[in-house]
């Protein structure tokens, strides 16, 4: 197979980044014929505007911004499809010394109690009349956003009135709770274990326990591209399947984990990124970040049950300008389930 | 000549300069000029500072903070946002072939620099005088309902003809050195404020 021109992927800092960058670099594209060239940006907005824009042709994407285009719920809107999902899980609460400490006394609890307990010390604040509360997440539509006010809810905070938020990048979530900018934020791993190492805070529940399961990023095409190059996005999808199988491994970790920790990539130490990797332990520097998850196909498969989940939780929190018939048309449109099997029945090995 | 706030947001290490010269942007028609401060977030700045026009290193990892920004507060500065990007010279042309508020700026090279910013310049501008113009008459809109409706209540209330009603509120107005609009609007609260006291 031959492709006239390099496929042009995108992706940020985050261990789950995994699966693209352990493809390219144990050359599991050029096995597919595919001359694949990354460009790790600084922020989710230059993936969406360069998708946008086709000076990307795919990326690693949070699903609720590539849903949020679609929709037109940012500048430049785009015509993007999903034809896999890529992780599950890694997303961490971390908060400030001040509000994890009296959390995590006497051990981490489960992240209902670890809500309960946050929900009590907003409270002693309030009658107080103490400062407000800052919470930050990477991005306005992020799964990170979706999770956390799913948490604060369930604890009985209302995460429209009962705190403010920021959007922080999670590179910089380490210097805004030391400054006191933000009291937590939540972020994808291995920040949150980034920003116990230095001292600012502690991570007191993980997306892992507060929705086991549910989906993370996943591989944004645009469709364009996937139309006029349906044997290069088989070929892609292809080896992001054995990739994801490598990546899932725990044998594998400490091997992904110093490709990740590399200065083109991740640029982090060792360590704190095997501790995200599957079979990462919850303890020394694993208790502040959750382990990001890449089976096959629970994590990989892109399901219509994923995008109505999304479009749904989306729905809860901010207003969406589509009814719920067309919700339905637009996810069906961008989740394509159909290209994910083709490459999975025709990959070398089963899964 | 409306006046145009421009902040610019490109340094990303605290000891680079910047790229952007504020005299080319002057020249450009911009009328005020901010620069974000070191270790301050982008988002930060813009409620603050509630620019007309923000320039913007696209290595900038809080550009994502600008994404929401009207989400996150009720002022709603409208920026127009604009990329600087040595690398990615492709990047401008494609976005403004696109025809998307969000340009790309290559360096600091005055000759490319110009035309974008002034492009910019003009289409905000044309979207001010819009949104000026639909403002004012938004506003005058509901200026007539409420002046309407303390015209009703002093005629209720008081058996005022409908001329003398309006004269009575025009008094006030000149008396209390206040707009016609305002009288009216404290009649009409007060009259809410009684009947929601008295059930």
């Amino acid at each position: 197979m031959t492709v006239s021109r390099p496929v042009r992927m995108g992706l940020l800092r985050l261990t789950d980044s995994a699966p693209v960058i352990h493809a390219q670099t144990a050359g599991l594209f050029a096995a597919e014929g595919l001359d694949v060239t990354l460009s790790v940006e600084p922020s989710w907005a230059n993936l969406a505007d360069k998708l946008s824009y086709g000076l990307l042709d795919a990326a690693v994407m949070l699903p609720p911004l590539v849903l949020a285009m679609a929709l037109g719920l940012r500048p430049a809107a785009a015509r993007l499809i999903i034809p896999m999902s890529l992780s599950q899980h890694g997303d961490a609460v971390t908060l400030s010394n001040e509000l994890a400490e009296p959390i995590l006394a006497g051990g981490r609890p489960d992240d209902a109690e670890a809500g309960r307990r946050l929900a009590t010390l907003l409270r002693a604040r309030a009658q107080a009349n103490g400062p407000r509360v800052t919470l930050a997440v990477v991005h306005a539509w992020s799964t990170h956003a979706l999770l956390f006010k799913r948490w604060l809810h369930a604890a009985g905070i209302d995460p429209q009135a009962d705190v403010d938020w920021a959007i922080v990048p999670p590179a910089d979530s380490v210097a805004a709770i030391e400054s006191g900018r933000i009291d937590g934020f939540c972020a994808g791993a291995p920040w949150g274990a980034v920003a116990a190492a230095a001292g600012v805070g502690r991570t007191v529940a993980l997306s892992s326990d507060i929705m086991p399961g549910h989906p993370e990023k996943c591989l944004a095409v645009r469709e364009a591209w996937a139309e006029e190059q349906p044997e290069a996005l088989q070929g892609l999808l292809r080896a992001l399947l054995r990739s994801a199988k490598d990546c899932a491994d725990p044998a594998n970790t400490p091997a992904i984990a110093a490709t990740l920790a590399q200065p083109t990539f991740l640029n982090l130490p060792p360590d704190i990124i095997a501790a995200s990797l599957p079979g990462g332990a919850r303890e020394g520097v694993g208790q502040d970040t959750d382990v990001c998850r890449f089976a096959i196909p629970e994590a990989t498969r892109p399901t219509l049950a994923q995008a109505r989940w999304l479009l749904d939780q989306m729905a809860r929190w901010r207003d969406l300008p589509v009814s719920a018939a067309e919700a339905d048309t637009l996810a069906t449109r961008i989740y394509r389930p159909d290209l994910y099997e083709a490459a999975q029945a025709v990959s070398i090995s089963p899964y | 000549m409306l006046p145009v706030k421009v902040l610019i947001a490109d340094t990303v290490h605290p000891n680079d300069p910047g790229r952007i010269v504020e005299a080319d942007l002057m020249a450009a028609g911009a009328t005020a000029i901010v620069r974000l401060g070191a270790g301050e977030l982008l988002a930060d700045a813009v409620l603050r500072e509630a620019p007309d026009l923000v320039i913007v290193d696209m290595a900038r990892p809080d550009r994502d903070g600008l994404e929401d920004i009207r989400a996150i507060s009720r002022h709603d500065p409208r920026p127009i946002v604009m990329f600087v990007d040595q690398d990615d010279p492709a990047f401008m042309e494609a976005a403004i072939e696109a025809g998307v508020s969000s340009y790309n700026v290559v360096g600091a090279s005055l000759p490319v620099l110009k035309p974008v910013v002034q492009a910019a310049v003009a289409m905000f501008r044309r979207y001010r005088q819009v949104e000026t113009s639909l403002h004012k008459a938004e506003t005058s809109l509901r200026e007539r309902e409420v002046v309407d409706q303390a015209k009703a209540l002093l005629m209720r209330q008081r058996g005022m003809a409908e001329p003398d009603a309006y004269r009575w509120l025009r008094r006030q107005a000149m008396e209390q050195s206040r707009k016609l609009a305002a009288v009216a609007a404290d009649i009409v609260a007060a009259a809410e404020q009684k009947k929601g006291g008295g059930s």
